[in-house]
């Protein structure tokens, strides 16, 4: 491929690289697993570059690639904790430190996320971006309505690993 | 306060908290190896596609005395049929395998990939069970062909009493399906594996179809 396109296409990755480093935050849970898989959907990412014509914003074609390397392509490199130890630690911290500062809430709030599964995870990382259900439903495969309902799922949830 | 409000309005902040790539760091990462199970399920189907090949191949190269029975057995319409038939089969394989990797498009929507996916997988699986068949149907079919172009094996068979009869015909099945055993564990085992993640999720996407 020209050296041209591989320029304008590190430049518009390297703008946007947040909603990469976005996505790998929800995915993973430590710094080698973050960097194997923004690694990889950097290279799913070029891959689908010639194919991207600017229909949509890049940002937008970002997601969509960026999840379903997430979700589906990526396979999960051996150096990375099994989620199993991970997700023991969490439950200890729950049980000791809760208390309600806006902080510690938020703590918890992003470990409730990461016991939730790959599907949920893109519809919370799909709502904390603004997506509406008509783009969340676009991205995922599933109709509005399922989107909507699958949303208020996951928030309940949610509210039952924090409030077990 | 709904609590992914609360989240939403820390995630909106966007603090870099993470290494900001620069152009320089990204530009590499653009030639380094994926390892996406994409990639892996096409060496598979390779391997998969070699291996068979090399199975009706190899033996014809090894052993002349293989070769001359083989040479026996092309004036066997039966056989000369089966042979045309894997041909086609190969052929058919390719050009499917071929067709839905490159209908794999990480742009289309999660549920549409896994299902492009799933899709190629099962290209692999019955071909995989085509050549299963095959070696199911050719033991009996090499038997048969032996007991009439070997005499000294016709001789023996003629010789048999019904409960050797019985032993040979068990012997045949049997050997059979531990070769359908052997290879149907196998291929569980390669693609539970492999695939066991997609699964699960595109199930999960698929519950709400209903």
């Amino acid at each position: 491929m020209n050296k041209e396109l591989e320029h304008s296409f590190v430049e518009q990755l390297q703008k946007h690289q947040n909603i990469v480093h976005k996505v790998c935050r929800l995915y993973t849970n430590n710094a080698d697993a973050h960097n194997d898989l923004f690694q990889e959907i950097t290279i799913q990412l070029w891959r689908a570059y010639p194919k991207f014509r600017g229909e949509a914003k890049f940002s937008t074609w970002m997601y969509r690639v960026g999840l379903n390397t997430a979700i589906t392509l990526y396979r999960k490199s051996k150096r990375r904790i099994s989620t199993q130890e991970f997700d023991a630690v969490e439950f200890k911290i729950k049980a000791e430190e809760y208390d309600d500062t806006e902080e510690q809430q938020l703590k918890l709030l992003y470990q409730a996320v990461h016991q939730l599964n790959d599907i949920e995870k893109a519809l919370v990382f799909l709502y904390l971006e603004d997506k509406d259900y008509r783009e969340i439903s676009a991205t995922l495969g599933i109709t509005e309505v399922n989107a909507r309902v699958k949303m208020n799922r996951v928030k309940k949830k949610l509210r039952t690993i924090l409030n077990p | 306060m709904d609590e992914l409000e609360l989240l939403k309005k820390d995630w909106k902040k966007d603090k870099t908290e993470y290494k900001n790539y620069s152009d320089s760091d990204i530009q590499p990462m653009l030639h380094k190896k994926s390892s996406s199970i994409v990639k892996t399920l096409f060496y598979i189907s390779i391997a998969e596609l070699v291996f068979w090949i090399l199975v009706n191949v190899i033996p014809f190269f090894l052993s002349s005395g293989y070769k001359e029975r083989m040479d026996q057995s092309y004036h066997s319409p039966i056989f000369v049929g089966l042979t045309a038939l894997s041909i086609i089969v190969i052929f058919g394989f390719v050009y499917l395998l071929y067709k839905s990797h490159k209908a794999i498009s990480t742009t289309d929507n999660a549920k549409k990939l896994m299902e492009s996916i799933l899709r190629t997988r099962k290209v692999v699986k019955y071909y995989v069970a085509f050549n299963l068949i095959m070696i199911f149907i050719s033991i009996p079919v090499s038997l048969y062909l032996e007991f009439n172009n070997n005499n000294v094996f016709h001789d023996q068979v003629e010789a048999f009493n019904s409960k050797e009869m019985l032993i040979l015909y068990l012997f045949t099945i049997l050997l059979g399906g531990v070769f359908l055993l052997v290879f149907w564990l196998f291929y569980k085992l390669i693609y539970g594996i492999l695939l066991k993640r997609l699964n699960r999720n595109y199930q999960e996407l698929k519950k709400f179809e209903v």
